[in-house]
């Protein structure tokens, strides 16, 4: 996927500016997501689970070479075929063969983040093969043309309007029809794309390393389809996706499931062992195409390394009041909100993802919501802490925090500064500042005096013994 | 026993925009038996600089306080952010720095030194009745952990503190992120202010908080008056007004 | 194998001077509640119905759930004792699949099957019954996974009817899979 992210702050106020409809839909789901989040994590010890995922990931992570080489052994074992891809182009090629092998004319998708990354859907179309995404939502955003916006809701910046209209235009259903005859209309057409599909596509949740199993968890049940009907299955694995143990999957699903949506576990969970035995229905040929695309240059990072732990719940997104009035897109890339403002940097390089880190106030939301702790706050400090020093500010900036060392390491100017707020013309430097204040929150008013002069009076109050 | 001392850090923000809540800060502390010192040459305790990722601005600015505050048995602030900075964030801009170790555990938000360092949960009843509306400030929330604080102190003066959906939900202020990402912020503030009860007063422990919130009612033409936890905390020990 | 080697060192590099983490056990959860309330529980949440029965009047029940139903898709396992009396369909026309599961989670309100029973019929028709047994209603998925045999090419976990919120927040139930599923406990 080509990145835009760059251009943050520009596309965000685009988006509220034309598309206030946006920011109420994604405000509505996002507080829904949270609420239920909150319900099922008052359920649980949830510290005591989540500091157990995080020391399970950071072993993983940690011993990394050692459970690539375990699973790839196991994988083969079952009878799966691995592939190890650094680019999006190896990934590609595993595609292609396969494609061409089977005369693959048709494939199902089911939602993976990964295959937005690698850019699976331009790639399959361009070989000739009609792709359907499976899941709804992400259905939806590809008869749109657009890229999800959630990592687990990759439609909910859509209102059910445009949703209708798109219907209504697309397969001439009414203009009123209810979801639930618009799900039924998408259930037919892919009901169809599953059963003549040679070809399934899929992500991972997790990869247990001990016996090869994928895991794969959804709500709407067409992931199993995916990987239960077309003659081949591939799946796309970043290295991160890792689990060590089987029974590691009886903490990460059900704690994904609560942080991402509020549920004891998904509605559907595979747990896949490769190609379908003798007598049974299921694929004959699975792949594993474990991935790297930037996760090993992350994990050299001595701070940003941690947030290799991501299990892609999106519980981070829903917590974040910033991502919260846009929704993902104008972030730019696959992966938005506050985790992707610091897995972005590192997967794409700080240059063409400096503004995200910045696309935050700290608040700090987002840390108590991550089921496997990731410093979100501390990692959106250190990219910003580097893109300062890699002279990645704007120009305004930089003098603004020139200007503003030079005024506060000096009490004499600070005073003069003081004075100037309440009257003088302000400083040249900080006029931009000032007019991105003021535009939508008016005029500042300084209090008549500045405490550091009402400290004189009370002092004098306190020597009189005046203590009130 | 001899008298506790502690000093006051006011931060630049209410400084310049929340005077009156420094000198209720000042009356209140003294009235509790508490005395008074106002370092000179305070001025910023650097967070705009550091959460923007200009260290090198923020690190002379930390330094400058080590030493005006060095001495001090107690330093309070009436702001969570700027105690959280100097709390946690001097650590990371000064690791392996004695004396900002020495700061951090010394610093106090002012509701917090109230409660946990002075055992002080009643200051008087000067808010009997009056509704207010309490914005969690973030850093105060979810940094140094003082969430039960205010409200306790401003509910035991007989004030009606309001359900808010949002009470903890980031007003979109941020320091320089208000200014970086304007619309963003405005649309932080309007979820917040759209979602406000119907108060008389609306506080929080956040000089920036409220200077955002504030001018955001104003522009809106929303009457509705916004005063910082310690001018409330004042009225509650002295009565209103 | 390129591509391999060359992630392998990169991953050793970045490992090089990193403190490793030791690996956590995990605690068995104590479940107070009888493990097959507590499941017949979670599944009514979940959206699911559930059932209780004797294994010798099983069938009785199973009549009695499945009127209207013209025909029906059978999983391999489901003894012929208790097929109910409906002519087999293909599970690409049956209204109904019936499914044997291989174990139950309590906590969680899941049925766990396999796909030596038949992915099909799990997945194709509008409506979904699954047996089980009583004994093999474990109390947490933890207990249930660390207890299963050699795995199966394909388990699949269902914990209530298919369903999506992605058309305007909406919750809809039978988009991909089963809208409807049935849970009968045997005893």
């Amino acid at each position: 996927m080509q990145a835009k992210a760059k251009r943050y702050p520009e596309e965000a106020a685009r988006l509220l500016k034309e598309k206030p409809q946006v920011r109420t839909a994604v405000t509505g789901a996002t507080l829904h997501f949270e609420r239920n989040r909150l319900k099922a994590y008052g359920e649980i010890d949830a510290e005591a689970w989540r500091e157990r995922a995080k020391a399970v990931k950071n072993h993983l992570l940690t011993h990394l070479d050692h459970y690539l080489e375990l699973a790839e052994k196991r994988l083969r074992e079952n009878g799966v075929q691995v592939h190890w891809a650094e680019t999006p182009e190896d990934a590609h090629r595993v595609l292609r063969e396969v494609v061409a092998r089977h005369g693959v004319r048709r494939a199902v998708k089911a939602k993976s983040m990964l295959t937005e990354e690698l850019g699976v859907n331009p790639l399959l179309e361009s070989l000739g093969v009609e792709v359907y995404e499976t899941d709804l939502g992400e259905y939806l955003i590809q008869l749109l043309g657009e890229p999800p916006s959630h990592i687990v809701g990759p439609a909910i910046h859509l209102p059910l309007e445009e949703i209708q209209r798109l219907f209504h235009q697309r397969f001439g259903t009414p203009l009123e029809a209810s979801p639930e005859e618009l799900a039924q209309v998408a259930r037919r057409v892919l009901r169809e794309a599953f059963l003549t599909a040679e070809l399934g596509i899929s992500g991972a949740n997790f990869l247990v390393a001990e016996t090869g199993t994928l895991a794969l968890m959804e709500n709407e049940g067409n992931i199993r389809l995916s990987t239960s009907l077309p003659r081949v299955h591939v799946a796309f694995v970043g290295l991160e996706k890792l689990l060590p143990r089987f029974q590691d999957l009886g903490l990460f699903l059900p704690l994904t499931a609560r942080a991402a949506t509020g549920q004891r576990l998904s509605t559907f969970v595979s747990l896949l062992q490769g190609p379908a035995r003798p007598g049974e229905e299921g694929p004959e040929e699975v792949h594993v195409v474990l991935v790297d695309h930037g996760r090993t240059a992350l994990l050299h990072d001595p701070e940003a390394w941690e947030v290799l732990r991501c299990v892609r719940c999106g519980a981070c997104l829903n917590a974040c009041p910033v991502y919260r009035q846009t929704g993902g897109h104008p972030y730019g890339y696959v992966y938005s909100g506050p985790i992707g403002a610091v897995l972005d940097p590192g997967l794409l390089g700080l240059e063409e993802a400096h503004p995200l880190p910045f696309a935050s106030t700290l608040c700090g939301a987002c840390q108590e919501a991550c089921p496997v702790k990731i410093p979100i706050p501390k990692l959106l400090l250190t990219w910003r802490h580097r893109a300062a020093e890699e002279g990645l500010s704007p120009a305004w900036e930089k003098a603004a925090m020139g200007a503003f060392l030079k005024v506060m390491a000096s009490p004499t100017l600070y005073r003069l500064f003081s004075r100037a707020l309440r009257g003088l013309p302000l400083p040249q430097d900080l006029l931009p500042l000032l007019r991105a204040w003021t535009q939508g929150r008016g005029p500042l008013k300084p209090s008549p005096k500045p405490f550091h002069e009402l400290w004189q009076t009370l002092k004098e109050a306190k020597e009189e013994g005046d203590g009130g | 026993m001899a008298q506790m001392r502690v000093a006051l850090f006011i931060t630049c923000l209410a400084d310049q925009f929340y005077a009156e809540a420094g000198v209720a800060a000042v009356r209140l502390l003294r009235a509790l038996g508490v005395e008074v010192d106002f370092p000179q040459g305070q001025t910023c305790c650097g967070q705009p600089a550091f959460n923007a990722g200009h260290w090198r601005e923020a690190r002379p600015l930390a330094l400058r306080n080590l030493e005006i505050f060095g001495e001090a048995e107690y330093v309070v602030l009436p702001s969570g952010s700027c105690a959280s900075m100097v709390r946690h964030h001097y650590l990371e801009l000064l690791p392996g720095n004695q004396e900002a170790l020495a700061l951090s555990e010394k610093t106090y938000e002012l509701s917090e030194f109230l409660v946990r360092v002075l055992g002080v949960e009643r200051l008087g009843e000067g808010l009997k009745g009056v509704k207010v509306a309490y914005h969690h400030g973030c850093h105060a929330l979810r940094e140094l952990g003082v969430k039960e604080e205010p409200l306790l102190l401003l509910q035991n003066a007989g004030a009606e503190l309001l359900p808010w959906e949002a009470a903890e939900e980031c007003c979109g202020f941020g320091g320089l992120f208000s200014v970086k990402l304007p619309e963003v912020s405005l649309a932080m503030a309007d979820r917040k202010l759209t979602t406000l009860p119907e108060a008389q007063v609306l506080t929080s422990t956040d000089a920036g908080c409220l200077l955002h919130l504030s001018g955001r009612l104003a522009q809106k033409g929303l009457n509705l008056r916004v005063a910082p936890l310690a001018t409330l905390l004042w009225e509650a020990y002295a009565g209103q007004g | 194998m390129e591509a391999k080697t060359r992630i392998l060192a990169r991953v050793r590099r970045a490992l090089k001077d990193r403190p490793k983490a030791l690996l956590p056990e995990h605690p068995h959860a104590t479940f107070p509640e009888d493990p097959l309330d507590l499941f017949l529980k979670r599944l009514g949440e979940n959206g699911a119905e559930g059932h209780r029965v004797d294994r010798a009047e099983a069938l009785a029940l199973l009549k009695e759930l499945l009127p209207g139903f013209p025909g029906a898709a059978f999983g391999k396992g489901v003894p012929p004792e208790l097929r109910p009396p409906l002519p087999e369909l293909p599970p690409e026309e049956a209204p109904l699949g019936i499914s044997w599961a291989l174990f139950a989670v309590a906590e969680t309100g899941t049925v766990a099957l396999s796909a030596e029973d038949g992915r099909r019929t799990q997945l194709l028709p509008p409506a979904h019954l699954v047996l089980v047994e009583a004994e093999r209603v474990y109390p947490t998925l933890l207990m249930a996974l660390s207890h299963l045999g050699p795995l199966p090419s394909a388990l699949g976990l269902h914990s209530g009817p298919s369903k999506s919120a992605d058309i305007g927040q909406v919750m809809v139930k039978g988009v991909h899979g089963p809208g409807r599923l049935m849970v009968v406990v045997l005893i």
